[in-house]
């Protein structure tokens, strides 16, 4: 990546107050630790992981709809950290959100074209007599049928709720979209169209993705870079391909190994034991407990991320075993 | 929201008659000229006549005047109050549930603290302090009632603000008063206009109350409590003078309740819930099907035809599916949402929804007795005797189907001495042999844990063990590893893998999913559903290996993990299914997959394909093209139409 990155976050982590321990002393429960990555402009950035691993709250820490800490979160040149209220909600324009259960998206009172109008209305785009054709443009653009514009979403199959939710994320021509599980509850038929559909507009528009999902065969098929999180951490990032076919991590490994498959015969990795809580991580390396190649090294440092290979990097101390 | 043009049917009459009962008490003087305050104490308690329709009260005035008159008081006071008390408490409740923080502290003190007065000793006190009269009373009655509707407001918002659409209007930098009036608030209407109907009616009967104790409205203005006040020192001699008040009041309150139940109907997108769905589904007529010979078949299901008229005219949601389910043997069915697969397998369990009618076909079990008995007319006890016994089942997420309030041990305790009687620690000690046989370690500690203190792997280990209670010889597991992560789904595959090839216990599994990867590493055979019927089956390795339904081989072929050497980014698409499956009130004619399928001849419009077997008869497919179909259906027909 030599182009300036569309969105640049360093050392981002979250904590949620769970309850106090004592009068003035809060415990609190660190779900991201230090996370960094970029998006260049046009690229999909894959984020894999686990439930509790972090994924989705990256999502909405970059949209601002929770609060985080980090060192640096540019956004197209703009800083997010210390930007005001009202020039965030310009900036919302350039940052959209795909959700993963289409029945929850929507909201259940309201027509698809009050839906995507209020999309254009929060940024007083196509009013007036531009509005109609810009809204038979988007539902055409997402492959929907433009008569479909005054019915309710529960008239729609999940299929079509998942293309409306696409079609209202668009409708403000943003730079960026975080896709959270965006195919994960559709059926198989329904997810191929719909991840066809992400890639044809990524083409067609240049729109960068944060595609956030469990399942790695899609995350490789639509992504140019996969990061791999686990517990909060980052394990491994980068190209695609690579992250799945020739995996540097332990715990990616024992991911792709576990995927069920028609045609690999399955030589599964086993994972000793469960995924330790938040509360009380492992010393070191935070996959250790479960990794089948720790040593004793492992529980002293946290593993930095380090080259291994073009543009790929892994955080495992044992460069010797994959 | 809702437009005049399509202003529904169901609200006609609760609209009408509750107009009724606001105009008629406003138009008083239209109808009776009489005055409400006017004393003839020489017609005190005077019966009806053709001037006095309802007679006369204590003081010789017109009832029907009064009655009129009242009700412009008490409707007055009652709604006035009821509004503000709205407007002011779904302000507290929408700021404190989407601002949280200081708003929300504010919202629920204020509450509290109001709360904490019982209702009428507050009236009173307010009355004694500024004196009865109808204004002291609306600001009584909105003070009183505004931490309900705070209340009510701040929990329902608070569920709504945490959904998807919120966010998604949020992400979209709308407002926050357009969120909140525009979204939100739209979206808690059905229980606020329920508590609005149900304060109004409430408001009714305290201004009554307060009147009728002489702190309300100060007489001799008219209200409905004041009349009931008068009357009841005369009620053994009149009692029509206390009942016109009483009926004015309880008419009043059923109108409104009965407005505001409909308006709630109306509010919801999805339109009345559960009218006209309670049909029942009745054991059919003794079936003809040949009673299973061979020992190692547990279940079978034969020509199974299940039915709803949810559509108006009865239509097929499943249609000729048969099934032979083998000891020691896992049978997948595969499909994607609404094919039918779940149906299937809850008519092997008797547990059949209301709307849904088992047409035709048999559903035959061996159980461990060795009798062999039909499942579609067994009696409700046999069938629960058979639940649990015979046949059990897993679902997908089983956090909804552990009771969160109590611990493992006593669960699984109650559903080991529901089958078996055995004493409580027996029971225990069996269930932790079944926690151990599904592979959790510590079984004695953990046992004692409750259901949220386990991960999703582990309860599901759980549900699998109570499931495995009375060696049951056929398991359901419909979508157990759907929710769960792939690492421990693999972990769930393994233990049923084992847990089916345990010798002595000869269990069938008949494993529900959506996941042709999942089929890959548990089944060994295969049926696909698509709208309702099996369109493919057979050994898996040889279906998956090579399939010859082209929606098998569509389904295959649109899953990415199929596609090693696809990239989205070098231009490569997924070869998808166009459209959607159907409904099963508009299946097209002939073959229902055909309007979807890439190699659909006209013939597939005419002809209504069967499951055609292989030569071998190991493995089935409906469809006409396929190398099983007899040679000349297609090449005959055609000669026909020519």
């Amino acid at each position: 990546m030599t182009a300036a990155p569309l969105l640049d976050v360093q050392n981002l982590e979250k904590s949620y107050s769970i309850g106090r321990t004592g009068l003035f002393s809060k415990r609190s429960l660190k779900v991201l630790h230090d996370v960094s990555f970029s998006v260049a402009p046009g690229e999909v950035l894959g984020l894999v992981g686990e439930s509790g691993s972090g994924k989705s709250t990256i999502g909405r820490a970059i949209l601002r709809l929770i609060d985080s800490q980090s060192d640096v979160m540019r956004f197209g040149g703009q800083d997010l950290n210390s930007i005001s209220t009202v020039q965030m909600r310009s900036l919302r324009k350039e940052m959209q959100i795909i959700f993963q259960d289409p029945y929850a998206s929507l909201n259940p009172r309201k027509t698809i074209r009050a839906v995507l109008s209020e999309a254009l209305d929060a940024h007083g785009l196509h009013k007036g007599a531009a509005r109609g054709p810009r809204l038979i443009e988007l539902v055409t653009l997402v492959g929907l049928d433009p008569s479909f514009l005054d019915r309710r979403p529960h008239e729609f199959s999940g299929g079509q709720r998942q293309r409306i939710g696409i079609a209202r994320a668009l409708a403000v021509e943003p730079s960026f979209i975080v896709c959270d599980e965006a195919v994960s509850a559709l059926d198989v038929s329904i997810q191929a169209q719909i991840l066809n559909l992400l890639a044809d507009l990524r083409a067609k528009t240049g729109v960068s993705l944060l595609f956030i999902s469990h399942d790695l065969s899609v995350v490789r098929y639509i992504s140019d870079r996969v990061m791999v999180l686990y517990l909060g951490r980052v394990m491994e990032v980068g190209p695609a391909d690579q992250v799945h076919f020739s995996p540097k991590h332990p715990y990616t490994a024992a991911l792709v190994s576990a995927e069920p498959s028609l045609h690999r015969e399955s030589r599964r990795i086993r994972l000793t034991g469960e995924i330790p809580s938040p509360l009380a991580l492992p010393s070191g390396c935070i996959f250790r407990s479960r990794c089948p190649y720790a040593q004793p090294a492992c529980a002293e440092t946290v593993p930095p991320l380090q080259t291994a290979g073009d543009q790929h990097q892994s955080a495992c101390l044992r460069t010797d075993i994959l | 929201m809702m437009s005049a043009r399509n202003f529904p049917k169901r609200m006609l009459l609760p609209s009408v008659l509750l107009a009724a009962l606001i105009i008629i008490p406003f138009s008083a003087p239209l109808i009776t000229a009489e005055d409400p305050i006017k004393i003839a104490v020489r017609y005190r308690l005077a019966a009806p006549d053709l001037q006095h329709w309802l007679g006369r009260d204590e003081f010789g005035r017109d009832r029907l005047a009064r009655v009129l008159h009242g009700g412009q008081v008490s409707l007055t006071v009652a709604f006035v109050a009821t509004t503000i008390a709205f407007i002011i408490g779904t302000f507290f409740g929408l700021i404190g549930a989407y601002f949280r923080g200081p708003s929300e502290f504010i919202t629920s003190r204020l509450s509290d603290i109001v709360l904490c007065f019982p209702p009428i000793l507050l009236a009173l006190l307010v009355v004694t302090l500024f004196g009865p009269g109808a204004g002291t009373l609306v600001a009584v009655l909105s003070v009183l009632y505004f931490p309900t509707f705070a209340r009510i407001t701040f929990s329902e918002a608070l569920r709504v603000t945490s959904l998807d659409f919120v966010e998604a209007s949020r992400a979209l930098g709308t407002p926050s008063r357009r969120i909140v009036l525009g979204t939100i608030l739209p979206n808690i209407a059905g229980p606020l206009s329920v508590q609005y109907s149900l304060t109004a009616a409430a408001a009714i009967t305290i201004e009554s109350g307060l009147s009728f104790l002489g702190l309300g409205v100060v007489p001799p203005a008219p209200s409905w409590g004041q009349m009931i006040r008068g009357a009841r020192q005369f009620m053994n001699q009149d009692p029509l003078g206390i009942m016109i008040p009483c009926a004015a009041l309880v008419l009043t309150i059923y109108a409104i309740n009965f407005f505001c139940d409909r308006l709630r109907d109306t509010l919801d997108p999805k339109g009345a819930s559960g009218s006209g769905m309670d049909e029942v589904s009745k054991p059919l007529a003794l079936a003809d099907a040949p009673a299973i010979r061979d020992p190692n078949v547990v279940a079978v299901i034969n020509k199974l035809r299940l039915e709803t008229t949810r559509f108006g005219t009865p239509a097929a949601v499943i249609e000729d599916v048969s099934l032979t389910l083998r000891a020691n043997e896992c049978t997948a069915l595969v499909g994607e949402s609404g094919s039918g697969k779940s149906l299937s397998s809850l008519a092997l369990m008797g547990l059949l929804p209301g709307a849904i009618r088992q047409a035709s076909g048999t559903l035959q079990l061996r159980r461990k007795t060795g009798e062999v008995v039909d499942l579609g007319f067994l009696d409700a006890r046999t069938l629960e005797n058979i639940r649990g016994n015979d046949i059990a089942m897993i679902f997908q997420e089983p956090m909804t189907s552990l009771n969160p309030i109590h611990k493992i041990s006593d669960q699984m305790i109650e559903a080991i001495q529901a089958h078996r009687p055995m004493s409580k620690s027996d029971a225990r000690a069996h269930a932790i042999q079944l926690l151990k046989r599904v592979g959790m370690n510590d079984a004695e500690r953990r046992i004692d844990s409750y259901p949220d203190q386990m991960s999703g792997g582990m309860r599901q280990r759980v549900m699998i063990g109570m499931a495995l209670t009375c060696e049951p010889r056929l398991l359901i597991a419909d979508e157990p590893t759907t929710a769960l992560d792939v690492t421990i789904q693999a972990e769930i595959i393994e233990l049923l893998q084992t847990l089916r090839q345990d010798q002595g216990n000869g269990l069938s599994l008949l494993f529900i999913t959506h996941n042709l990867g999942v089929v890959a590493d548990i089944a060994d055979r295969v049926a696909v559903m698509y709208s309702g019927q099996i369109v493919e089956e057979g050994p898996a390795n040889q279906i998956l290996r090579d399939p010859h339904h082209p929606y098998t081989r569509a389904l295959i072929e649109s899953m990415p993990s199929s596609h090693e050497g696809l990239h989205s980014t070098d231009g490569d698409r997924l070869p998808a299914i166009s459209g959607t499956p159907p409904l099963p009130s508009a299946r097209p004619s002939g073959c229902a997959f055909r309007d979807r399928c890439p190699i659909a001849m006209p013939t597939c419009a005419e002809i209504r394909p069967v499951l055609y077997p292989s030569a071998d008869g190991e493995r089935a497919v409906r469809c006409l093209r396929a190398p099983e179909a007899p040679a000349g259906l297609m090449k005959n027909h055609q000669t026909e139409a020519a």
